[in-house]
């Protein structure tokens, strides 16, 4: 059982740690409401699939996993954080504690692989120690050490992102979100990604991905949760 | 580990040149509106900084009131009028001019000279002479001698409050000029580096984006925009204490030379302390733009 705690409670680093713990969770944009009544529990070191038609509510899941929409009922815990009480100005912080991957890269195009990764590692993560090896080895891991002078341009969609989740784990998050990570990519670059995301799963991270692609969902996922359209 | 504030500081720095290297045209443009405002800012102040100087001057021989004494007053009589012209608030010090110093005074003076020489006896009054923190208490000091037997009461002081009230009013509205072309100047300025920061903002709008996303602290997140907004401050003030310098040297002597009553003088006092004036206030201004300019979400 997590007990919630905030930012502001000085959260135990380990309590909660890489869990994720929904109770009757509703979110939604605007008047619209997308999740409602939502129950989830994932343990440390989970591998979960989230699947579901377009504008089911995986994207919107992960939102709220992240931090960028706030829960309007229920109680949402995420590594020890409890999202209801989170402050808007407490969400960077919260946001370090994750790592995140997404459809479309979000690789900034003037920086190196190894500088998209180190950068956001020296800015965010101001006290980590050794941030060049950190970033070194979160693109070992990922198998793109060669390829750490490249441009964003210079690289394949696969190893685009790569990089990415390379950045993600960087900062060594207990969680990893990715959202449909290989939507754009062919089969080849697919093996890839998840080859990397396997090896973050083997250190004892948690995965949860959403994803449409069932041939993933079968081979990777350790479980699989099905979100269904909200009747209209 | 110690080390790592400083290690951070570093690596904000070398992520702020680098934002801006990228961006040298705009940013270089944008220096040099502001430059061209906050010359027109300097350049106004100098000017009005000499006049005042130069008004000072004036104001300072007017600040030194004579009240006449009659020539039939008494010692007691006298007495108590300086007394009472001591007691008047605002009057530093009360001196005792006798006739024969006065006479003297005269004959110094090319206006007054040729009156000392054509009378066969002294005709210039003894005075009291009142050295006032600010000639427009002139007034107050009339009101309290008037009616006193020691004061002469056909012309009982040297000059009228009026004469007085003009001279301040002159100093006050001069002041009052260049406090709002100098807030008008930093408004513009404002409005420039608003504008260059919210094209930042536009043109990075994914970066910035993805850097939230990543957790960078927003505060970090606004430091290349206070870095570039500061650096955009400190070379429009170059441009401007140039420009002040050039116009000290060759436009004031040359006011001065056309307009010789105006006697600007010297302006070399003026440049230091104009030159930090115009970078702090540059500064001051545009900081708050940095803090202002809404991050996107």
């Amino acid at each position: 059982m997590i007990v919630p705690t905030g930012p502001d409670d000085g959260p135990d680093e380990e309590y909660g740690r890489g869990q994720i713990q929904l109770t009757d969770v509703s979110v939604g944009y605007g008047d619209d409401t997308v999740l409602e009544n939502m129950w989830l529990q994932v343990d440390r070191g989970e591998f979960l699939c989230v699947e579901g038609p377009s504008g089911a509510g995986k994207t919107t899941l992960l939102r709220l996993l992240y931090g960028s929409l706030l829960p309007r009922t229920g109680v949402a815990v995420v590594d020890g954080v409890d999202l209801g009480t989170l402050r808007p100005r407490h969400v960077s912080r919260f946001r370090r504690r994750l790592g995140c991957v997404f459809q479309s890269y979000e690789l900034l195009t003037h920086l190196t692989a190894r500088e998209n990764v180190l950068l956001p590692l020296q800015l965010a993560q101001m006290a980590i120690d050794q941030p060049d090896e950190r970033a070194d080895q979160a693109l070992e891991m990922v198998g793109l050490r060669e390829k750490a002078a490249s441009r964003p341009a210079e690289l394949s969609g696969g190893q685009q992102q790569r990089v990415a989740i390379a950045r993600a784990i960087a900062h060594e998050p207990a969680i990893l979100l990715a959202d449909e990570p290989t939507g754009n990519l062919d089969t080849a670059s697919t093996v890839e990604v998840m080859r990397a995301f396997q090896a973050f799963h083997a250190e004892g991270g948690t995965v949860i991905m959403a994803t449409h692609d069932e041939s993933l969902r079968d081979q990777f996922a350790q479980r699989v949760v099905r979100i269904t359209p909200r009747a209209a | 580990m110690t080390l790592w504030p400083l290690r951070y500081i570093g690596t904000l720095g070398a992520y702020s040149w680098r934002w801006q290297r990228r961006r040298l045209t705009t940013w270089f443009v944008t220096a040099v509106v502001l430059g061209v405002v906050l010359s027109v800012a300097a350049a106004v102040q100098l000017v009005v900084w000499l006049g005042e100087r130069s008004l000072a001057g004036q104001l300072q021989s007017a600040s030194e009131m004579q009240v006449f004494v009659t020539d039939g007053a008494t010692p007691d009589q006298q007495a108590a009028l300086k007394t009472k012209l001591a007691g008047v608030s605002g009057v530093s010090r009360v001196t005792y001019r006798s006739k024969a110093e006065a006479a003297a005074r005269a004959t110094r003076d090319p206006q007054l000279a040729p009156l000392a020489g054509a009378s066969e006896g002294n005709p210039f009054p003894a005075s009291f002479v009142l050295e006032m923190r600010d000639p427009g208490i002139a007034p107050r000091v009339l009101r309290t001698v008037s009616g006193d037997p020691a004061v002469d009461p056909k012309i009982p002081a040297s000059y009228t409050a009026a004469q007085a009230q003009h001279l301040n009013s002159a100093l006050g509205a001069m002041k009052f000029i260049a406090g709002a072309l100098d807030l008008v100047a930093l408004g513009v300025g404002a409005v420039v580096a608003l504008a260059l920061l919210r094209g930042e903002v536009r043109a990075r709008r994914e970066e910035l984006r993805i850097l939230t996303l990543v957790g960078v602290p927003r505060l970090v997140i606004r430091v290349p925009l206070v870095v570039q907004v500061l650096s955009v401050a400190v070379a429009g003030s170059a441009l401007a204490i140039v420009s002040l310098v050039y116009i000290g040297q060759h436009v004031v002597p040359a006011i001065d030379q056309s307009l010789p009553f105006l006697r600007l003088g010297d302006p070399r006092d003026a440049f230091s302390m104009l030159a930090v004036g115009t970078l702090a206030a540059s500064c001051a201004a545009l900081v708050p733009c940095a803090l202002l300019v809404r991050l996107p979400r």
